[in-house]
């Protein structure tokens, strides 16, 4: 479209124009810099809002805890406020360049005392960002969660716009996107496979977790390579003061957390472990089904000198299942990082990371006759260069460039006995190279406007080596007929993609209160979850983008209305989005997507749209805090070769959902939790008659997803107890009492129908008859957690 | 694989709970045509049914076509017509079968052509041969014979063949005891391709178990690639998780019938063995 491509060099140009009078202005200035921590364990924090008043002007600190801020010479009161923290203001000189280091005191510690705030400003209103959520850490651990284990992504799943494809799973879908188009990163490495269990748990275990956050929407030009959602998890760098360890017991698994510094101040580590011990209960059971998991998180950081800092960090975490002597098959990912933070000058601030991550499952069977060994799994290894440019008050400018490197080896199987009946095989590996190139900036145009725009390249190649196989009807999945193949050798380019996606926010200030925001984002996706189902699991494969599959792409618009009332004590939005998605990756109804050569011949890509409204108030302060949210929302696709090419609601469509979670500090003891979440019936393919093929009683269906299932609701409830004699003690104990579905809702998991059977599983009736039955997982389920600190 | 997930799910949360649950009956939605053909290279082994889906909740059998016309050619020309229910027997109505003597012939393409109420049903299929059983064994399983679900049956029959490396085959297999067809569970289906399958199948056992006296019988069928596809979709079919939680949702198995009709037209060849517990 030419069309497009003129507006878009427009943008550019117009863009790099700005960018030189800024330079031109930018000598006369001088900025204010530096690190802001937690004043009590050293523990940078992301997003403080560093504001002067007289300038009107501010900035927030970044992913790293460090900010700069460039204004005219002066002397000016300078505010730092943080959700959660005591505002603290200074007066500082600026006649030169200025570095300062600030502690913030968090408010936890001393709840009775009265904070004195200065209106702080308030990021809800006043950041150009929107359609991100923020999840405190704090305030989850005060909600109920299941089985008294803590989880972010439960958390997640219940922000506006977020939905849950129902309980007991981690798998998420935001804005109409489906359960593979969220980039989930631990440390910035990427992890394949959230869920332990799959997906009563998320791999995330609490006690580590520093900030979390998730991008629906405007999402930032650093991010790129999924269509939905950015959901950053950073860990704890670890106490840089003293010793600590935490902990707890609960009724699902056990945690235990060491921190501390190596030299005080400079530098610390963290290590943390988790492991579930349902494992014992079954064994205890006499039961032959065994299964466990396990997280280790370690990180340790050093810190030279205020110009540079190092760290390292590392995930693992498994899943192991068996079924007596026979069967067994487990999953786990692995994930490096290595970060280096230096600040060139006090402008200009550097991250380079250097990125690994393995994903891979395994599934055995020990059978005398029938043993088998499947390995698959997928390798990614990538360098990360982020550079953030305050060029003057007005002007702030990041650009990076990253790149990265995949393996996919989807599944590889062999005997494991010498009288097996199976023979080896091996599927073909897949390589990917992808480049991306960013520059945005962020420029406050006026007192009330302030626009962020920029433009992310990515450079997407399917590598050798390889072969690709050509098709008589490359559609055609009964007789896959092959008429040819091409081979590639190493490095050499099978397909390549080239896209360029532009990224847009903008915020109006109404006052100090109330602002409006609009965003556009392209977001483009080169990886692909070959998985049929609405939930991903940990045998699902992913494939690059190749010869027959095409990057999906979205393009998103979304707009808002933001208002704080009674000194930012609750925070309110209203955001609509419309949502189109191209080439959104499906598969061919019955397709066979395990063990499958020809999976090319099952990839059908289509059109999708979703739009939602989504309306949140939130209150993050006082002896009440908590969320209430309400989205209404539509997803649809349509696709050639799904469903008969007609219209259909996505899996992941729900109209209706509410969200409430509270929290309530009654003393300095005691504290109640409650959350209630409502939505409307997954959708669901259902029988329509039946009909008869020998001794089968096969279901006869038409459409898909034009059924749905009952309305999902439930409420949750805990109490957690800090004993007082904690204020004397350096151990500090606390207990946690939950109550999972209070009122033993029974919110169908799936449906499924057979013919007409007893309890046995006998057949009965005339062998003809049919039933159809629900499967609902939890009851009212309480739960008994003990943590500890010393 | 589904059910695996779902069973392991079930278990890890030992709290899980099933119960009944209505269907819409307003989603019934007219009736379709289903055809059910087997053609083999044995005599007895042929036969078309034709009958009719029905509602969800309907007991008993589903409506039979009793006057269709069924004819079935073969690829030198030849046709047969077959009659409806030679024998009137009341199981048997909505039955068609060849005239007397008819068998496949191994390398043939057959094509069938069902007429009724106006509208032409057509499928064709190969008659590919197919890998013969070596040998059935027994073997006392003493698990099971602790505790039996079957009282006295603890006997496992292990099947014996060799798997021919340099061509693909498809198998669908059928096991009896005491010529009732047998299952571990009701909407089992014993198919397979044989990408993974070695040169020597030695010792894979019969889903159920046997007790002394008792006759195994082995059925494996040749299919071909349109079979095996048909059976692995019906078996997806049968054993969905039903909405697509976690497996694909539910579809329509693929055939080779033409007019959108349910159903399959098979063409196998059959090799069987068969061994007495003792």
């Amino acid at each position: 479209m030419p069309n497009y491509q003129t507006n878009m060099l427009r943008f550019l140009l117009t863009g790099s124009l700005t960018f030189l009078t800024i330079l031109v202005f930018a000598q006369e200035k001088v900025t204010l810099n530096g690190y802001i921590k937690d004043v009590d364990n050293g523990e940078e924090l992301i997003g403080v809002t560093i504001y002067i008043p007289q300038l009107k002007a501010g900035t927030i600190t970044n992913d790293y805890g460090f900010y700069a801020l460039t204004v005219p010479k002066g002397t000016y009161e300078v505010q730092f406020s943080y959700i959660g923290y005591k505002v603290q203001t200074f007066t500082i000189d600026l006649s030169a360049n200025v570095s300062r280091n600030i502690q913030l005191q968090s408010e936890a510690e001393q709840m009775a005392e009265i904070v004195i705030t200065e209106r702080a400003l308030d990021e809800n209103v006043v950041n150009v960002q929107m359609s991100k959520n923020t999840v405190n850490m704090e305030q989850v651990r005060k909600l109920p969660a299941l089985f008294g284990e803590v989880d972010i992504i439960k958390n997640i799943q219940m922000l506006p716009g977020v939905i849950s494809a129902g309980e007991g799973t981690s798998a998420f879908f935001v804005r109409g996107g489906s359960g593979d188009q969220n980039l989930i990163l631990i440390d910035e490495a990427p992890v394949y496979d959230p869920s332990h269990l799959f997906g009563l748990f998320s791999v995330f275990n609490a006690d580590v977790i520093k900030d979390s956050e998730i991008y629906k929407g405007g999402i930032p030009s650093r991010f790129g390579g999924r269509l939905s959602s950015i959901l950053d998890v950073r860990t704890k760098d670890g106490n840089n003061k003293d010793f600590a360890v935490t902990g707890g017991i609960g009724t699902m698994a056990s945690r235990v957390a060491v921190e501390g510094p190596i030299v005080q101040e400079k530098s610390s580590f963290i290590v943390s472990a988790r492991r579930s011990y349902l494992d014992l209960f079954l064994r205890a059971a006499n039961e032959d089904f065994l299964v466990h998991f396990y997280d280790v998180n370690a990180k340790l950081n050093f810190k030279p000198n205020n110009r540079n800092r190092f760290f390292v960090a590392f995930y693992t975490g498994r899943d192991v299942f068996s079924f007596g002597d026979d069967f067994g098959f487990g999953w786990g990912n692995m994930t490096g990082t290595f970060r280096w933070n230096h600040l060139f000058n006090d402008k200009l601030f550097m991250n380079t990371s250097v990125i690994a991550s393995n994903f891979d499952y395994k599934l055995e069977s020990k059978d005398v006759s029938q043993g088998f060994e499947w390995i698959s799994n997928l390798q990614e290894f990538s360098v990360k260069n982020d550079l953030s440019f305050a060029i003057n008050p007005k002007n702030e400018l990041a650009f990076g460039y990253h790149v990265t490197g995949r393996r996919f080896a989807p599944g590889e199987v062999g005997p494991n006995a010498g009288g097996s009946i199976f023979k080896e095989a091996k599927f073909q590996h897949m390589y990917a190279v992808d480049h991306a190139l960013y520059v945005s900036n962020q420029q406050q145009v006026s007192d009330r406007i302030t626009v962020d725009y920029g433009v992310r390249l990515s450079i997407f190649q399917n590598v050798g080596n390889g072969d690709v196989y050509l098709y008589e009807d490359p559609h055609d999945n009964i007789r896959k007929k092959r008429t040819d193949t091409l081979h590639f050798d190493s490095w050499e380019t099978i397909k390549a993609y080239v896209n360029l996606e532009p990224r847009f926010g903008m915020r109006y200030a109404i006052d100090q209160q109330q602002s409006v925001k609009l965003s556009y984002n392209r977001m483009v996706q080169n990886t692909h979850l070959m998985s049929a189902g609405t939930v991903p699991v940990p045998f699902n494969t992913w494939n690059p983008s190749n010869y027959y599959l095409k990057p999906q792409i979205a393009d998103q618009v979304a707009a808002g209305y933001f208002r704080n009332f009674r000194q930012n004590m609750y925070e309110f939005s209203v955001e609509g989005y419309y949502k189109d998605f191209d080439n959104v990756t499906d598969f061919a109804d019955n397709a066979e997507l395990f063990f499958n050569e020809d999976i090319s011949t099952e990839y059908r890509q289509g059109d999708s749209w979703a739009y939602g409204l989504e309306l949140m108030v939130n209150k993050q302060k006082g002896k009440l805090t908590g969320m209430l949210s309400y989205t209404w929302s539509k997803t649809e696709r349509k696709i050639d070769g799904v469903n008969l090419g007609r219209t259909f609601d996505a899996n992941h469509d729900r109209r209706n959902v509410v969200n409430l979670q509270a929290a309530y500090d009654l003393n300095d003891k005691w504290t109640f939790g409650g959350a209630f979440t409502y939505s409307t019936g997954r959708p669901i393919t259902m029988a329509s008659g039946k009909w008869e093929y020998g001794s089968y009683n096969p279901d006869v269906i038409t459409e898909r997803n034009t059924h749905r299932l009952d309305a999902f609701h439930r409420i949750d409830l805990s109490v957690t107890l800090n004993p007082r004699k904690n204020l004397s003690r350096k151990w500090k104990g606390q207990w946690v009492f939950g109550v999972y579905n209070a009122y033993s809702r029974k919110n169908p998991f799936t449906v499924y129908t057979r013919t007409k059977q007893d309890d046995e599983g006998n057949v009965i009736g005339d062998g003809r008859e049919k039933e159809a039955r629900m499967i609902y997982l939890f009851p009212v389920l309480p739960s008994v957690t003990y943590n500890f600190k010393f | 694989m589904k059910n695996i997930l779902i069973v392991s799910l079930i278990a890890i949360t030992f709290l899980s709970c099933e119960e009944p649950y209505q269907l819409d009956e307003e989603l019934n939605d007219g009736q379709k045509m289903v055809i059910e053909a087997l053609l083999t290279d044995r005599e007895e082994m042929q036969f078309v049914k034709v009958s009719q889906t029905s509602p969800f909740y309907s007991s008993g059998n589903s409506p039979r076509i009793p006057n269709a016309t069924v004819t079935v050619s073969d690829n030198l020309g030849n046709a047969f017509s077959y009659t409806h229910n030679p024998g009137g027997s009341d199981d048997s109505i909505g039955v068609y079968l060849p005239p007397a003597g008819f068998v496949g012939v191994i390398g043939r393409t057959y094509k069938l052509q069902v007429e009724y109420d106006d509208v032409v049903y057509e499928a064709e299929d190969q008659l590919l041969p197919v890998t013969p059983v070596d040998s059935l064994t027994i073997e006392l399983d003493e698990e099971e014979q602790e505790d039996p679900e079957d009282a006295g049956r603890f006997y496992e029959v292990l099947i014996f063949a060799e798997e021919p490396q340099d061509e693909e085959n498809f198998y669908l297999f059928k096991f009896y005891r005491n010529d009732s067809l047998s299952f571990a569970n009701d909407s089992d289906i014993y198919y397979s391709d044989d990408k993974l399958l070695a040169e020597q199948i030695d010792g894979i056992p019969m889903p159920v178990y046997f007790g002394v006296s008792d006759k195994a019988k082995v059925e494996a069928y040749s299919l071909s690639r349109a079979g095996y596809v048909f059976y692995n979709d019906l078996w997806s079919l049968l054993n969905n998780d039903s909405g697509g939680m976690f497996g694909p949702i539910p579809a329509t198995p693929r055939t080779n019938l033409s007019n959108k009709a349910l159903g399959f037209f098979q063409v196998s060849a059959v090799s069987m063995a068969d061994i007495i517990v003792e």
